[in-house]
């Protein structure tokens, strides 16, 4: 129950940190989503904060059908991996059932999916090029 | 026991078994029907992989008696039904993937099929050809992932009927919709938004007017579902058992259910599940009494340390005091080995120590709950849907074991009221599932019923589907049903 917790918290927390003084920029897809309504709650992380309580950046997007687009600017080049979950009720809550098990959809960069707990960072982290990067997460 | 009926059925069966190890050879699903032909002994049959589309609609063939005129519904069964990829064998017998049957009964005629459930599991372990899973009994392969409980739903334990829909059970996620006429797979079943992804236990209780009382099981924490007849939740609440216990099945009676905390506990419910377990017989067998109007209003009951799977069903008498049918065992037994053996042809032999004993449990209003024992040794219990959660006579229950090899020998039933048994030996040939009341038409009691399930006909090497009448299971089989081939083993079914 505990690593669960743990799991949604990070998933959850899109703590906004300052932006770094640089020219990289991430572009971030996410595609098939299921349904038009609600938030994307996207997160990004660096190696540093992918296992701890805040994200490097984040963006709340407002989902109108089945793709929504995230811009980050700025960016250090280097190793990211993204958190992201929709918020389909848009309570600003990752909703859980009563075991703490997400109920709304959440995915990782790369595609990348959990067992028993989060994605490794290892799973989920791309790099950002100092030219700057797309990166497509499609939700299933 | 009649032997003389017995060796009867046997004698008469013998000259179909002919026709039945003629027709394997042209067997078109191709499962393993010729007993022994794979260097396996016989009844290794009951834990060989099904076909992997399953079994198409084919008739079954009448090999004994005259079938009931007034017998018109379907056996819907369930179990683990792929137990090899290769060379790789199943780990455990609770983690092979559910193969859903319908066996459909009118006029006289019996008609078998059965579709594998369609879950992830299913699909992404049949594409790659090996066991990926993790399970019950099943440490996984560390590149399957794992984000919900029915990533890793086997849905091989029960199916419940509700309102025409058909839904195949585990017990650790959600039930399966299916289809109940072409046992094609709709997918997960969520009761409500809320409640995505919680388990539903595949022994859910229905009562005699159509409600579905269920739990959901995670720990020391447990749900309970109330469904109307119509399929819609009713309520949902949650209560403390205080121990991560094992639970497979529980009771109820009208007014209260009963959730039975065995001192089998499992803190640590990473696969395999079953190595977690811890016997901790100073707790005893508790019981948590939950008023079905108000799920706060609770007692708590205590009996000797039992290990249990299957209940019967529960009453209350005019003084409060509850009564309940369970097969108790003295220590854990099943779950622990699990059948790993089985599946690879394997028989350790039998030990009467893991018997277990159909067990009446009654709880006065105050003070200890007594265990009243019969003289049957058997497995899942059964009574009459009119009857449940009611006063009643009856409980069916396989019965009988064999030190030949694995499986029950015989079915049972046994009178609460006069505390007589009855019980009907197949002997070592035949392999008893468990059995489902039928009410007969204009019955006025449970004993006015058929008693419906499917038999593992070694010597022939197919699977058979018997009617009992429920009053009179010493006399043997009302008739038996013949396929041309064997299907594996599987644990629980609904007649609808």
């Amino acid at each position: 129950m505990t690593r669960t917790s743990a799991f949604i918290a990070l998933i959850a927390s899109t703590l906004v940190a300052t932006p770094l003084a640089s020219a990289s920029d991430l572009t971030v897809n996410v595609e098939g989503i299921a349904e038009a309504k609600g938030s994307i709650m996207m997160g990004l992380f660096d190696e540093a904060t992918y296992n701890g309580d805040g994200a490097v950046t984040g963006a709340n997007l407002k989902v109108e059908g089945d793709t929504v687009t995230a811009v980050f600017e700025g960016l250090e080049p280097g190793e990211y991996a993204v958190r992201l979950y929709h918020d389909v009720n848009d309570d600003g809550e990752m909703n859980t059932n009563p075991f703490g098990m997400p109920t709304e959809p959440f995915a990782f960069s790369n595609d990348a999916k959990g067992r028993f707990g989060p994605a490794k960072w290892e799973a989920a982290k791309f790099v950002v090029e100092a030219d700057g990067t797309t990166h497509t997460i499609t939700m299933n | 026991m009649d032997l003389s009926r017995r060796h009867f059925i046997e004698a008469s069966l013998g000259t179909s078994m002919v026709g039945a190890l003629g027709a394997c050879s042209l067997n078109p699903h191709g499962a393993a029907g010729l007993a022994g032909s794979s260097g396996m002994p016989n009844w290794h049959i009951g834990y060989q992989n099904a076909p992997t589309h399953g079994f198409d609609p084919a008739p079954m063939k009448l090999a004994f008696g005259k079938p009931p005129a007034d017998l018109k519904g379907s056996l819907y069964r369930n179990g683990p039904a792929q137990f090899q990829y290769g060379e790789q064998f199943a780990s455990h017998w609770f983690d092979g993937d559910g193969l859903v049957h319908r066996i459909a009964i009118e006029d006289g005629q019996a008609v078998h099929q059965a579709r594998f459930v369609a879950t992830r599991k299913r699909e992404e372990e049949l594409a790659a050809e090996k066991f990926l899973a993790p399970g019950f009994g099943t440490l996984g392969d560390e590149s399957y992932s794992v984000q919900s409980s029915d990533d890793v739903n086997a849905a091989n334990t029960s199916v419940l009927m509700v309102n025409g829909e058909l839904l195949a059970l585990w017990e650790a996620g959600s039930a399966f919709a299916m289809n109940a006429e072409t046992l094609d797979t709709k997918g997960p079943k969520t009761w409500r938004d809320d409640l995505k992804g919680m388990p539903f236990l595949a022994h859910p209780k229905v009562e005699p007017d159509g409600r579905v009382w269920n739990l959901a099981v995670g720990g020391p924490r447990v749900g309970i579902y109330r469904i109307s007849k119509s399929g819609l939740l009713e309520d949902f609440g949650m209560v403390d058992i205080g121990r991560a216990a094992y639970i497979h099945d529980w009771t109820m009676t009208e007014r209260h259910l009963i959730i039975l905390v065995q001192p089998w506990i499992n803190e640590n419910l990473r696969p395999p599940v079953v190595a977690g377990f811890e016997w901790q017989p100073q707790h005893g067998l508790q019981m948590l009494i939950v008023d079905k109007d108000d799920f706060s209003n609770q007692r708590w009951a205590q009996a000797p340390a039992r290990m249990f799977f299957h209940t019967g069903s529960a009453w209350e008498e005019s003084d409060g005091t509850i009564k309940f049918d369970v097969v108790l065992y003295k220590n854990p037994v099943l779950g622990v080995g699990g059948g790993a053996a089985e599946i690879r042809g394997e028989w350790t032999g039998y030990d009467a120590g893991e018997d277990g004993v159909l067990t009446q449990v009654v709880i006065p209003t105050r003070g200890d709950a007594k265990l009243v024992e019969t003289d049957i040794v058997g497995e899942f219990p059964q009574v009459d849907p009119r009857y449940r959660g009611k006063t009643r006579r009856l409980t069916a229950l396989t019965s009988g074991s064999t030190s030949a090899r694995p499986g029950t020998t015989g079915l049972a039933t046994h009178d609460w009221s006069t505390g007589r048994s009855q019980n009907f030996a197949f002997g070592d040939n035949r392999i008893v599932e468990e059995f489902l009341f039928v009410p007969k038409a204009g019955g006025t009691s449970d004993t006015d019923s058929w008693l419906v399930g499917s038999v593992l006909n070694l010597k022939a090497g197919v699977t058979e589907v018997c009617v009992f009448d429920a009053a009179n299971v010493n006399n043997g089989p009302v008739c038996i049903w013949q396929a041309d081939y064997s299907w594996p083993l599987g644990f629980h079914g609904t007649w609808a």
